[in-house]
C-alpha cells in the first residue's frame, strides 16, 4: 500500500512538473549568448542575445534572467521581423498576502488536519474578503480563517504577480519562428578597477609589475560563459566625487616626478579609452570579485627617493620621517610600457631571506603610456627632517617702491607728474632643516618648503645654505645629500610680505 | 527516512561544471603584521577592533589535473582582501583568480531554487507522522516562500503543521565562506607547491618597553617587547611570523567590493506573524568579531612586571627596503583571537637623565612642568637600535619591589636620534613668571624655579617669544635649540633659581 502511494505521488509529480524535471537536467539561466562591457563607475552594458520561437502576430515575452540592477529604461530590444508593441518592467512580487488579497472571489481547497489522528479532511471555500484576517464561506458557513487551522490550496497564481521582478516586451512578429532577439540594457551593480602587484629590487635599480583587473558584480544576477569587455574609463555624468576633484590624484603636495605621457599603448581603443578584452568567455558570478592578469613587465628600471615637505613656514618639536618614493615611468623605453587603468600600487620587496614583503600602496589614476609616477610607499624609518623657524624678524626694505604714479594736467601749463613712494616691509624668516639619516647608504631627500604664496606680492630667498628650485609660487625644493649614518642642516632664508 | 533519502536522490544531480581541486589548508604559512596606520605609538592596541593587518604568505601543495580546471583554497584567513591576493607556482599560470562570496543560506538556496523541484515535508505536530509531497518553487525569497505542489499553489508554514523544504542538492557555486579560487589550464597533471599570499585585516601589533632605574637614577634597564594580535578565525600554527615596523603607507578602501550574499529565510504568512524558519546562519563576517577571552600567550614574562628575570628569545631585525622587520626567529603559533608577546630587546645600563620641562611663551608659563626623562639612542648611552613606537613604563626601585614612576609613549626612533621622553607632571617643582613694563616698547620678565624635593632638580625651560619682540639681556646664559632660547639650571635641593631677561619691541 505504502509503495503504491509512493508510486502514485511520483506519477502526479511527474505528471505536473514536466518543465521542472526538464530545468533539472539543464539548470541553466534563460540567459543566452551575454556581452558584458563593464565601465570603472558601478556601470555595464549587458548585450544578451536569445534564440526565441515567437508566433506570428502580437505576443507577450518575457525575459527572465536579467540582471537585478538593471536599468529597466535604458532597454534596447532588437528582433528580426518583429516590431515592439510595448515594453513592460513588473516589481510586483508575489508574497502569500497578495497571493491572498488576489484570490478574493475565488474558490480555494482547504486542508484541515485532524490535530489527533492527522487526517486529512478537504473542503472547497470561496474567500469572501482580505482584510485584516481572511473571511472565507465553506458550504453556507462563513468562517474566520486563522490560528493555522487549515492549509489554503490556491488553484493558480494571480497573473501579474512575480517571483522577481521581470522585464516583458510585447512584440508583433511578422511571421512565426525561432529568431535572435537581442537584449540591450545597462544595469548597475558592476565596477572594476586594476590592481598592481610590484616587486622591486632596490639594489638592482628594477621592478617586475604585474597588472590585474579587478572586477566585481554586486548586481543580483550571475553571467555564465560571458564574452567580457572592460572600458578604462568612467561614462556618463556623475562624477563620482561632485566634480570638486578631478579623478587624476593632484600634483600639488606630491613629490617630482609626476608627468602625464604622450604615448599611445598598443591597445584597443574606443575614442577616449582603452579597452581591455578578456579572453575567450568567463564566468562573472553574483557577489563576486574577479582578477585576470592583463600586465606582466620584468625588470623595468625603478629608484627608490625620499620626500618631505613642510607645510607652512613653521617648527616641529620632533623630527618627521620622510616620505619614501617609487619611481617608475610607463613609457615603452624604459618602463612598464602600456597605458595603466587606474587602481592600486602594492609595492613589495624581498626580506633578507628572500621573502616578498609588503612595503607601501598608492593609488594611480588612469595614466597615459609614457608617464613618469613618483608614489609614496610610506615613510623611511631612519631618514628624518626636523624643520625649525630659527628667526623670525620685520625688515624694513631700503628700496623704495614706485607704485602709484600719475599726471595733473593744468589748462595752459604742461602736465606734472607725480609719484607716490610707498616703503616695502618683509618679513625675513629663517629656516633650518635638519635631515638626518642612519642608514649605511648616503641618501638625497628632496625637501619642499611649501606655503609661500600669501597673495601678498613677491617672495625673496635672499641666502640657502644649497641651491633650490621655485617649483611654483607656493613652493621652492631642494635636493639634500646627506652621507651615511650622518646629517645635513639646509639652512634657508625667506623674505615674504606676510 | 530511507524513503526520503531516496527521494531526494532522485533529485539530486551533481551540477559541477569542470573540475574542482580543493586545497584544504597550507603546508607552511609566514605571517607578518603591520601595525595600525593611524594609532599613535602611545595608544594600546584594541583587542576588540585590531585595524592593522597582516601579510599572510602559504605554501600549499596540489594536484592540477591536466586541462581548465579550478582549484579552491580553503583555510585561508577571514579578513582576506582578494584583490591583494598573488599565486605563484602554478605550471601555466592563473586564467583568473575569483573570490565568491555568494554564499550557502536559506534565503540563496532558496532563491536558486526557483522553478525547480524540491520535498515538501509536513510533520504532524502531535503524531509525528511525517509527509513528503513534491513541489516547486513559485517565489522568490524576499516575499516568501510560495510552492507548487499536486493539489495547487501553498504559501508555506500556514497551517499549524511543522512544514520545511528539502532541497535534492546545494548549487556548485553558492560556498559555506567567501572562497577564493584560481582557474587553471595546464597542459601536464602535475603536483605543485604553490605559494598564495594575501593582505588580511583584523592583525596588530605593538612595541612596549619597560625602563628600570637604578638606584643612582642616572642609569636604567630597558626591556622592549613585541606584543601581536589576531582577531582572525584563523589560526596559524607553527608559522614564521615577522612585524614591520616604521609607516607604510595604505589607501583607503572603497568599499567597491561585492559584499557577502547570504540571509535567513522567514515564512511568512498571510494570517498570523512572521514565523522564523530556517537554520540560523552567522552573521555576514565584515564587522570586526569581539576578542572572546583573549587567549594570553607570554613567551618569557609578562611585559609590566618590574621583577627581573632573563628573557628566552629575541625577534631578530633586519631592514626592509626603508623599514625595519623583526623576526621571531623560531616558529610560532599566530592563534585565532590570541595576542602574544616576544622580547624586543633587553638593554642593560641605558645612560637616562632626569629632568624638569617648562615652556614660556613671551612671560607667560605654558602648562605644567613635566617630568622627562632624555637620553639619546646611541651605543654611547646603551641602547643604539631601531625603536619601533610604543608605550612606555618607568619603575624606579623601592626596596625590593618596584614603583611605577612614569609613563609615556615612544615614537619611532632611528639610531642616532634624541628621546626627551614625557612620562608625567611635576608636582614639587613649580615655575612663575613675572613682568613688569619698563616703558612702552620693553618689559622685564623674571622667572622664578621653586624646588620642594630634598635633591637638587635638572630644570630646562624653553622660551619662545612673538617674532615682534626680541630678548635681550638675560641674566643667565641660554642656549639655543629647535629655534628657541633654553634656560638650563640645576636648581638645589629645597631651593630657588631666578632668570631675568627683557623683551623689546622694534621702534
Amino acid at each position: 500500500m505504502r509503495t503504491s502511494t509512493q508510486a502514485a505521488l511520483l506519477c502526479a509529480a511527474a505528471a505536473l512538473l514536466p518543465a521542472a524535471l526538464h530545468a533539472q537536467s539543464a539548470p541553466a539561466s534563460a540567459q543566452g549568448d551575454v556581452a558584458l562591457t563593464i565601465y570603472n563607475n558601478d556601470l555595464a552594458l549587458v548585450q544578451d542575445t536569445r534564440t526565441m520561437t515567437l508566433p506570428k502576430g502580437r505576443s507577450r515575452q518575457e525575459f527572465p534572467d536579467v540582471s537585478a540592477n538593471i536599468r529597466p529604461e535604458t532597454v534596447t530590444l532588437s528582433a528580426g521581423g518583429a516590431g515592439i508593441v510595448e515594453q513592460n518592467f513588473d516589481y510586483d512580487l508575489l508574497t502569500p498576502d497578495k497571493l491572498m488579497d488576489k484570490a478574493v472571489g475565488q474558490t480555494v481547497t482547504l486542508v484541515r488536519t485532524n490535530p489527533a489522528t492527522g487526517a486529512e479532511t478537504r473542503e472547497s471555500a470561496t474567500i469572501l474578503a482580505n482584510n485584516g484576517g481572511t473571511i472565507v464561506r465553506v458550504g453556507d458557513r462563513i468562517e474566520v480563517l486563522g490560528g493555522y487551522g487549515a492549509r489554503v490550496v490556491f488553484p493558480s497564481l494571480p497573473a501579474g504577480l512575480r517571483a522577481r521582478p521581470t522585464l516583458s516586451v510585447t512584440l508583433d512578429a511578422d511571421a512565426g519562428g525561432a529568431r535572435p532577439v537581442t537584449l540591450n540594457y545597462l544595469s548597475r551593480g558592476f565596477g572594476w578597477s586594476a590592481d598592481y602587484v610590484a616587486l622591486f629590487d632596490d639594489a638592482a635599480g628594477k621592478i617586475d609589475v604585474q597588472g590585474w583587473i579587478t572586477l566585481n558584480n554586486s548586481s543580483g544576477t550571475a553571467f555564465p560563459d560571458a564574452k567580457v569587455l572592460l572600458v578604462a574609463g568612467a561614462v556618463g555624468q556623475e562624477s563620482p566625487n561632485n566634480g570638486y576633484q578631478s579623478a587624476r590624484p593632484r600634483m600639488i603636495g606630491r613629490p617630482s616626478g609626476n608627468s602625464p605621457g604622450t604615448e599611445t599603448a598598443n591597445r584597443e581603443t574606443l575614442g577616449d579609452f582603452y579597452l581591455y578584452p578578456i579572453a575567450g568567455r568567463t564566468t562573472v558570478a553574483n557577489a563576486q570579485q574577479k582578477q585576470v592578469s592583463f600586465l606582466d613587465v620584468a625588470g623595468a628600471p625603478a629608484s627608490k627617493g625620499y620626500y618631505f615637505r613642510n607645510d607652512w613656514l613653521g617648527s616641529r618639536d620632533e623630527a618627521a620621517s620622510v616620505d619614501s618614493v617609487l619611481r617608475f615611468s610607463s613609457s615603452r623605453s624604459g618602463g612598464l610600457g602600456d597605458a595603466l587603468p587606474a587602481g592600486t600600487v602594492r609595492v613589495y620587496m624581498r626580506d633578507a631571506r628572500g621573502s616578498p614583503q609588503f612595503i607601501g600602496e598608492n593609488r594611480i589614476g588612469h595614466t597615459p603610456m609614457g608617464s613618469s609616477l613618483a608614489l609614496k610607499t610610506g615613510e623611511a624609518f631612519d631618514v628624518k627632517v626636523q624643520p625649525t623657524v630659527q628667526k623670525r624678524e620685520r625688515i624694513m626694505s631700503d628700496e623704495w617702491e614706485r607704485t602709484a604714479r600719475y599726471r595733473i594736467s593744468v589748462d595752459g601749463k604742461p602736465p606734472r607728474e607725480v609719484t607716490i613712494d610707498n616703503t616695502k616691509e618683509f618679513w625675513r624668516t629663517t629656516m633650518t632643516y635638519k635631515v638626518t639619516n642612519a642608514k649605511a647608504t648616503p641618501v638625497t631627500v628632496e625637501v619642499v618648503q611649501a606655503g609661500l604664496d600669501t597673495w601678498w606680492g613677491d617672495n625673496r630667498v635672499p641666502s640657502e645654505s644649497l641651491k633650490g628650485t621655485q617649483r611654483s609660487a607656493d613652493e621652492r625644493t631642494w635636493q639634500v645629500p646627506v652621507p651615511a649614518n650622518g646629517e645635513t642642516t639646509l639652512t634657508v632664508q625667506f623674505d615674504t610680505r606676510y | 527516512m530511507r524513503r526520503f533519502l531516496a527521494l531526494l536522490a532522485l533529485l539530486a544531480a551533481p551540477a559541477w561544471g569542470q573540475t574542482v581541486v580543493v586545497s584544504p589548508a597550507p603546508d607552511s604559512t609566514a605571517v607578518t603584521v603591520y601595525r595600525a596606520p593611524e594609532r599613535s605609538s602611545d595608544t594600546a592596541m584594541n583587542l576588540g577592533w585590531l585595524q592593522g593587518y597582516a601579510l599572510i604568505t602559504e605554501k600549499r601543495t596540489v594536484s592540477i589535473p591536466k586541462g581548465r580546471a579550478t582549484v579552491r583554497f580553503e583555510g585561508v584567513a577571514a579578513g582576506l582582501f582578494p584583490e591583494s591576493a598573488i599565486i605563484s607556482g602554478l605550471p601555466a599560470g592563473v586564467r583568473e583568480k575569483n573570490m565568491d562570496a555568494d554564499l550557502l543560506s536559506p534565503a540563496t538556496l532558496y532563491a536558486r531554487g526557483f522553478g525547480r523541484p524540491v520535498l515538501l515535508r509536513r510533520l504532524h505536530p502531535k503524531s509525528g507522522k511525517e509527509r513528503l509531497e513534491r513541489a516547486v518553487i513559485r517565489s522568490g525569497p524576499d516575499g516568501s516562500a510560495i510552492l507548487q505542489t499536486a493539489d495547487g499553489f501553498e504559501a508555506i508554514n500556514c497551517s499549524g503543521l511543522s512544514e520545511s523544504i528539502a532541497y535534492p542538492g546545494v548549487p556548485a557555486d553558492l560556498s559555506a565562506k567567501p572562497t577564493l579560487s584560481v582557474e587553471t589550464d595546464s597542459p601536464v597533471a602535475a603536483k605543485v607547491t604553490l605559494s598564495l599570499s594575501y593582505l588580511a585585516w583584523g592583525f596588530d601589533w605593538q612595541a612596549n618597553y619597560v625602563l628600570r632605574m637604578h638606584e643612582d637614577g642616572r642609569k636604567a634597564d630597558l626591556d622592549a617587547w613585541v606584543t601581536l594580535a589576531s582577531s582572525d578565525s584563523t589560526s596559524y600554527p607553527e608559522a614564521e611570523a615577522a612585524l614591520v615596523a616604521g609607516k607604510v603607507n595604505r589607501e583607503a578602501d572603497d568599499g567597491a567590493r561585492p559584499q557577502p550574499t547570504g540571509d535567513s529565510l522567514t515564512f511568512r504568512c498571510f494570517i498570523g506573524p512572521p514565523m522564523q524558519v530556517g537554520m540560523a546562519i552567522p552573521a555576514p563576517p565584515p564587522a570586526p568579531m569581539m576578542m572572546e577571552a583573549a587567549d594570553m600567550m607570554v613567551t618569557a614574562m609578562r611585559a609590566n612586571s618590574p621583577m627581573k628575570m632573563k628573557a628566552a628569545v629575541v625577534v631578530q631585525q633586519e631592514a626592509l627596503g626603508d623599514l625595519k622587520l623583526y623576526r621571531v626567529p623560531m616558529p610560532t603559533t599566530v592563534a585565532a583571537n590570541a595576542q602574544k608577546q616576544v622580547m624586543l630587546a633587553q638593554k642593560r645600563g641605558v645612560t637616562v637623565t632626569p629632568f624638569v620641562q617648562v615652556d614660556v611663551y613671551d612671560a607667560y608659563v605654558q602648562g605644567d612642568a613635566a617630568l622627562m626623562l632624555r637620553t639619546r639612542n646611541r651605543k654611547e648611552e646603551g641602547l643604539g637600535l631601531p625603536l619601533p613606537g610604543g608605550p612606555i613604563t618607568v619603575f624606579e626601585p623601592r626596596g625590593e619591589n618596584a614603583v611605577l614612576i612614569g609613563e609615556g609613549g615612544v615614537p619611532d626612533k632611528a639610531v642616532g636620534e634624541d628621546l626627551d621622553l614625557r612620562i608625567g607632571t611635576a608636582t614639587q617643582l613649580a615655575l612663575e613668571a613675572n613682568e613688569t613694563a619698563l616703558n612702552d616698547k620693553t618689559r622685564a620678565v623674571t622667572l622664578t624655579a621653586s624646588n620642594a624635593r630634598a635633591q637638587p632638580v635638572r630644570l630646562e625651560v624653553r622660551i619662545a617669544h612673538g617674532s615682534e619682540s626680541q630678548l635681550l639681556t638675560p641674566s643667565a646664559k641660554l642656549k639655543r635649540k629647535d629655534g628657541r632660547d633654553v634656560w638650563a639650571v640645576t636648581v638645589p635641593a629645597n631651593a630657588r633659581a631666578t632668570l631675568r631677561y627683557t623683551l623689546r619691541r622694534p621702534s
